[in-house]
């Protein structure tokens, strides 16, 4: 861009914003170069802060007018490079839509703007016995507008779905200046599901204004069970064992012994004992008269998969001693060094063992301090690597690991992201999956929203140099590059 | 050159039954190079729901793409080829103790067919919506490549939710071949009650409190001439009354605790029949010679503006059977084989008036090709147009797949 157009770009994100909520000096765009994936940096053009959806289409036209990309962001917790702006892009951070418009108990619906907290709708709702089911670990801070972005998930995915399922409705700013409502409160709007297509677009099909949500009621009743094992491999054992028996728990999450050694070294001490090899939560939730039952069964099935010790927790304090080495990993972890990488990939449940064994093993193989910490239930890893990415080889030695580790899945019939989305950060491990034709009937739908791939572009599909170089299986297959 | 659907609402007597996903591709391409559309089709015997197709020169039948090739029990997922019978691969996740969470209006209904068409039935209360059974796709684009998205595993994020856009299309976008399916758990214990009770506010909140129930699985409350219909198998319900038939489907204790609250609340009783099978048997499927002269609408709405929907739709005569839960109501009007258009007309203005009240949307499933004829069955023009049709033109840039069934009337 000439610095005129530079100079008109910034007028009219102003106007339509107003001075206050236009970021554009280096120092105050220096927390927008990236989002949680911290090694994947860019300094946006601009930031700009709108309160209304009106606002946004004013500085969607704005960018359109200009030829410049935009991307929304929520709360930049992404783990995947999502809300960075590539090509000197715009950065329309939707927190201060932050409006929790209607809560209706018997349709049991919620309307909120995008930059609404997760955890924040959920307190609003409690009120009328209702929450909002996804419950991701970034849960305190991370947007619906994320959420709806990415399909995030959490520990009780497993039993409600991602967020996925519980969108009914949104309003989108389309890339060019349009405002658009797709889906219904009522449901079975005609027309293609285009509010399924959207949720998980990783805000490349536009911006979501407003969303319209189900809501889910509190369980009567929930207990939780903390079972310790000697090693991993039995704790997955275990899992499997409750998946095939039939219950559905509403999480069954699992700590390795490396992960509980830095929660124990750490604030988040839970009490757990070090000799452990692996830890599982198991929470059961629903009506109480079903509950006893489900407890035993759980418990009689972690014993058999060789738990040592099997604890229920009497009460909400010790519910929340057990989710507290779930819930301060991510804090322990980053501890031990500067940088984590908290990667994410999925493999069918019964391939977890086999699979974790290795993972460890690549770690080892690389030198790297890695840990797991996961949605067992779902066979959603999270391999953790504490690292700095100030030493050049440690981080080369970390990607090499990340590569491998996404192979691995893929080769054990899993895909290479549950739910933290694919951005820049794995765009190209996408032929890992797909074939050109996959990816170009993804295009299409990306076409048809956003001809001109104005919103958040270079994210999702593979860009043409990385990916024959660093892709065996892309070698040979023409690539297009996705964004000039 | 154009072959418009004759009136009669038969398809074309040319059917390509293509014995793989390779083939299917390839006949495909060669249907597009021709510039000949196909009206794609699953175990259906008549038109695919929706509007009357713009032109059709053949059927593309899925039914040679049969077959389960995968089930895991351990895992609780499937992967079936498209042509499978839903019942098919019910029978065999049963024998595994799992079941299909799908609930297609026939029993005949494929695997490709119900997703294609989300179908719904009374279990969708406890199944939830089709599109969140599928887990990945395989398909045959309209442009003739053979895709796939999604993938084996429970969960997954990786590049767009594209199952979703598949899912309800009406075959419109691409030929579903192979599906990856969530399995659930056959649950312990399934109990039918029903309650004859009073045509009025408290019997819908009776019924939306039921729908709530932990492990209702099945929830419709039905007028009284439709119970009738239904024969000894239902209480006689009398003028301005209506039935309760709930299912509750869970474990021991939890069936029994819903099965007390709702003998309290209305005075259920334990009924011995399928009250699934009765709903269907009252509700019928497309294809019913019974239902000739009648004409169905879908209507949705919001849970709390059921029973204003309701009253709409019974104030211009139709039948009904209301699904709180689903937010869903099933409307028969009459309509006499030789009735001029205006009342055809006056029936789709009651189905959109009472979509209205529900906030919701109307759609006709159900009826004579006089009555597709000239309309679009979804109702108003769906919106937003311009991304439904961008989506339309580069899946299908050559229009093979059932042209203009879609809402709106897309080509
Ligand atoms: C400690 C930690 C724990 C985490 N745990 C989980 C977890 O358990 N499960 C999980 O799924 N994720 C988890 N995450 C990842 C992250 O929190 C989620 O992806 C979250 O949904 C992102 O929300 P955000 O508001 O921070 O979005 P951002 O990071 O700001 O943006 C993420 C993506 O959403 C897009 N976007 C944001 N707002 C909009 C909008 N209004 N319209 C369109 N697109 C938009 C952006 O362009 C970007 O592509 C975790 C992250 C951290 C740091």
């Amino acid at each position: 861009m000439t610095t005129p157009a530079r100079a008109r770009l910034l007028d009219a994100l102003r106007a339509a914003v107003g001075a206050d909520a236009l970021l554009c000096r280096a120092e105050e765009l220096f927390v927008y170069e990236c989002d949680g994936l911290t090694h994947h940096a860019a300094r946006p053009f601009a930031v700009v802060l709108p309160r209304t959806s009106d606002e946004v289409v004013e500085i969607v036209r704005a960018c359109a007018k200009a030829g410049v990309p935009f991307v929304p962001r929520g709360a930049g917790t992404g783990l995947s490079g999502g809300a960075v702006a590539l090509a000197d892009g715009v950065v329309i951070e939707c927190a201060r839509m932050n409006r929790v418009l209607e809560i209706d108990p018997v349709d049991r619906v919620a309307v909120v703007q995008p930059g609404v907290v997760n955890a924040d709708l959920s307190k609003v709702a409690a009120p009328h016995g209702l929450h909002f089911a996804p419950d991701p670990s970034s849960q305190l801070a991370c947007t619906i507008g994320g959420n709806v972005a990415e399909n995030s998930g959490g520990p009780h995915t497993l039993k409600y779905g991602s967020t996925t399922a519980h969108v009914l409705a949104l309003e989108l700013v389309l890339a060019d200046g349009d405002r658009v409502r797709i889906g219904s409160r009522a449901g079975g709007e005609p027309g293609y599901d285009l509010v399924g297509a959207v949720v998980g677009g990783e805000g490349t099909l536009g911006v979501v204004t407003e969303a319209t949500l189900r809501l889910t009621p509190l369980p009567e009743a929930v207990e939780t069970l903390l079972g310790i094992f000697p090693d991993v491999v039995s704790a997955c054992h275990a899992v499997g064992a409750v998946i095939r028996s039939g219950l559905v728990p509403a999480a069954l999450e699992i700590v390795d012994r490396r992960t509980i050694e830095a929660v124990e070294a750490s604030v988040y001490a839970a009490g757990l004992p070090l000799d452990a090899g692996a830890v599982l939560i198991a929470e059961l939730d629903g009506p109480a008269v079903a509950l006893p039952r489900q407890v035993e069964r759980v418990r009689a099935l972690c014993a058999r998969a060789g738990a040592t010790r099997i604890e229920v927790a009497r009460d909400a304090d010790e519910r929340q001693r057990f989710w507290k080495a779930r819930k301060g990993a991510f804090g322990a972890m980053g501890r031990l060094a500067p940088d984590l990488y908290v990667h994410d990939a999925v493999v069918p449940r019964s391939k977890l063992p086999e699979v974790l064994a290795e993972i460890c093993a690549i770690g080892d193989r690389h030198g790297l301090r890695l840990s797991n910490v996961f949605h067992a239930g779902d066979g959603n890893l999270h391999p953790n690597i504490s690292f700095d990415r100030r030493d050049a080889d440690e981080m080369a030695r970390v990607l090499a690991a990340g590569t491998e580790i996404l192979e691995l899945c893929v080769r054990a019939g899993g895909v290479i992201s549950g739910e933290h989305g694919i951005g820049t950060e794995k765009q190209d491990f996408m032929p890992l999956l797909f074939s050109p034709d996959d990816l170009g009937a993804m295009r299409r739908l990306r076409d048809a929203f956003d001809p001109d791939h104005r919103s958040n572009p270079g994210k999702i599909f593979p860009t043409t140099r990385a990916c024959v170089e660093s892709n065996p299986k892309a070698r040979g297959y023409e690539r297009v590059s996705f964004d000039a | 050159m154009s072959a418009p659907v004759v009136a009669s609402g038969a398809p074309p007597a040319r059917v390509l039954e293509p014995r793989d996903a390779q083939s299917l591709s390839e006949a495909v391409r060669e249907l597009g190079s021709r510039g000949e559309a196909a009206l794609v089709r699953g175990a259906g015997t008549e038109l695919p729901e929706g509007n009357l197709p713009a032109r059709a020169d053949v059927v593309l039948s899925t039914l040679a793409l049969r077959g389960i090739e995968t089930l895991d029990a351990d895992e609780g997922v499937a992967r079936v080829a498209a042509g499978t019978p839903v019942e098919a691969l019910r029978d065999a996740a049963r024998e595994v103790g799992l079941d299909v969470p799908l609930d297609p209006p026939s029993a005949r209904s494929t695997i490709g067919g119900a997703l294609a068409a989300a179908a719904q039935g009374p279990r969708s209360l406890g199944f939830g919506r089709a599109r969140d059974a599928v887990l990945g796709l395989d398909v045959v684009l309209g442009s003739g490549e053979r895709t796939r998205c999604g993938g084996r595993v429970v969960k997954n994020v990786t590049g767009y939710d594209l199952a979703k856009l598949y899912v309800g299309s009406l075959g419109t976008l691409a030929v579903l071949t192979h599906a990856w399916l969530r399995l659930r758990p056959v649950p312990e214990m399934t109990q039918v009650l029903i309650a004859v009770v009073s045509d009025g506010s408290a019997s819908f909140e009776a019924a939306l409190t039921a729908a709530r129930l932990p492990g209702a699985s099945a929830v419709a409350l039905v007028d009284a001439p439709l119970a009738a219909e239904a024969g000894p198998f239902l209480p006689e319900a009398g003028e301005g009354r209506l039935v309760l038939i709930a299912e509750l489907a869970a474990d021991e204790p939890v069936v029994a605790a819903g099965a007390t609250q709702l003998a309290a609340s209305v005075g259920a009783e334990r009924a011995s029949e399928d009250a699934v099978a009765l709903l269907r048997s009252i509700e019928g499927s497309r294809g019913e010679p019974r239902f000739a002269d009648t004409l169905r609408f879908r209507v949705t709405s919001r849970a709390a503006r059921l029973e204003a929907a309701y009253g709409v739709l019974r104030r211009a005569g139709a039948h009904v059977v209301v699904h709180p839960g689903l937010g869903l109501l099933a409307a028969r009007f009459h309509v006499d084989p030789d009735a001029g258009t205006e009342r055809i007309d006056a029936c789709f203005a009651a189905a959109n008036a009472s979509a209205k009240a529900g906030e919701g949307s109307a759609r006709l499933v159900a009826g004579p090709a006089a009555a597709r004829a000239g309309r679009d069955v979804f109702g108003p023009e769906p919106e937003p147009r311009a991304i439904l049709s961008r989506l339309r033109a580069s899946f299908d840039p050559k229009r093979v797949l059932n042209p203009g069934i879609m809402a709106g009337r897309i080509a």
